[in-house]
């Protein structure tokens, strides 16, 4: 439960993304830093946690901008069933497929928002979509992952270490 | 199994929050979490402002800066007053349509509004102002900037809060006009790629550094307010319409105080 003291810093990367990021555009769009820092912390700590960030997340993120209420907290979730990668452990490595799982869950975040901006009645041109919006923006987002993937992995290094692990070596 | 439980629940109470939003209900939740996080917001945008324009002049100093805005402020300011003359220019001849104008148009009345986030979504151009209903802003209101040029329409009201769909949404559309010529066409937004002027008729006269203001036609908008200047002209001579590239008259990235025009109530048309 002690996961659950960074609500705040959830929150607060959620705010900080929607006063912010439309100020700092790459290739055209923003980033996402909320859903990146969602897949870091799955990737890194494992699926468990981030099933309770993901409904708080979104949906405060939802309430502070033109969004109907939910329409985050849907598009993120795949983080959840792309983040069982981690079980399989493709690469020596975690930190590669981190930034796979990142560019893939943009663009099933870009997808999911169009779906249900569409059905609403606002939807966005789907033909252009894809090339000017959803592609850049995960690629833009994976740029971003080394900056919150390193202080998860340390800061979860270093609870372990104040926290000594039970599994038996070897 | 405990994973897929979890994500139908969460979706399935995702979606409910859609539908409630969508009839309104949550919309007292919305405005108190603006209320909440209004200030934070506006501290992190002046904190983030700094920044975001050293990245956008990296070798440009400080007082170039200032003066550049301040330039521009006045630029939009003029041209802005120049589309208001040449208006009254064209309609001075006929005094009766000129009067219909005014009637249309008493006293302009504005409101004026900080702007407090923009939509960081990529797919839709919107910001959010510190006036909602309690002030007397409704939905379909028009709003300018400080310099007197259309910023785009009132889409969404809260009690304390609105949404300003800007006009480089890609589902706004605004008719317009090109003063010089008075060509007529539709302004619309796009994704990521400004304004444009589409349905210009072929024979008409459309230049690069022309004067694109609003027509009035179809009631949502006041008639002559600035949007911009024609940067471009596209088309062959076999097309049946020309299209124009629109530079925005606001600097519609960078905009922190807004203009809404509380006396211009928008018409819906009503086809007989």
């Amino acid at each position: 439960m002690r996961h659950l003291l960074f609500v705040p810093l959830i929150l607060f990367v959620a705010l900080a993304q929607v006063a912010t990021a439309p100020y700092f555009p790459l290739l055209g769009v923003t980033a996402n830093p909320l859903l990146v820092l969602l897949v870091c912390w799955a990737m890194v700590r494992g699926p468990t946690e981030t099933m309770v960030l993901i409904p708080l997340a979104g949906a405060f993120k939802d309430l502070i901008t033109t969004d109907p209420v939910g329409v985050s907290v849907l598009a993120l979730l795949p983080i959840v069933a792309l983040t069982t990668i981690r079980e399989r452990r493709p690469t020596e490595s975690e930190f590669l497929p981190t930034l796979a799982v990142v560019a893939v869950a943009s663009l099933s975040y870009g997808l999911l928002y169009m779906m249900v901006l569409t059905a609403v009645g606002d939807g966005p041109p789907w033909l252009q979509s894809p090339t000017r919006v959803l592609l850049p923006a995960a690629l833009f987002n994976a740029l971003l992952t080394p900056i919150f993937y390193l202080p998860v992995r340390w800061a979860t290094t270093l609870s372990e270490m104040v926290r000594p692990s039970m599994r038996v070596p070897g | 199994m405990r994973t897929l439980v979890w994500l139908l629940v969460v979706g399935l109470i995702a979606l409910l929050g859609i539908a409630l939003s969508q009839l309104g209900a949550l919309d007292p939740l919305k405005n108190g979490a603006l209320t909440v996080v209004s200030p934070l917001e506006r501290g992190l945008r002046a904190a983030a402002s700094p920044a975001a324009d050293f990245l956008d002049n990296v070798t440009d100093r400080q007082d170039l800066e200032d003066e550049n805005r301040l330039l521009r402020q006045q630029i939009e300011e003029l041209t802005a007053e120049i589309a208001h003359l040449k208006e009254s220019q064209f309609t001075a001849a006929d005094l009766a349509e000129l009067a219909e104008v005014e009637e249309s148009r008493p006293d302009d009345q504005f409101l004026v509004a900080s702007v407090i986030a923009r939509d960081p979504s990529n797919l839709k151009e919107r910001l959010a102002i510190d006036r909602g209903s309690s002030d007397g802003v409704s939905e379909g209101m028009v709003v300018m900037s400080e310099g007197g040029s259309l910023v785009g329409v009132v889409s969404k009201v809260l009690d304390d809060f609105a949404w300003v769909t800007l006009i480089t949404d890609p589902n706004s559309n605004v008719n317009a006009m090109v003063l010089e010529s008075r060509a007529q066409g539709v302004v619309s937004g796009s994704l990521h790629d400004g304004l444009s002027m589409d349905l210009i008729p072929q024979d008409a006269e459309v230049e690069p550094g022309n004067t694109v203001a609003t027509s009035g036609l179809g009631g949502n908008f006041p008639q002559a307010l600035l949007i911009g200047q024609v940067a471009a002209v596209r088309g062959e001579q076999q097309d049946v319409f020309k299209k124009a590239e629109v530079e925005p008259a606001a600097s519609l990235s960078r905009l922190e105080n807004v203009l809404v025009l509380t006396s211009f109530t928008a018409t819906h048309l009503v086809s007989p």
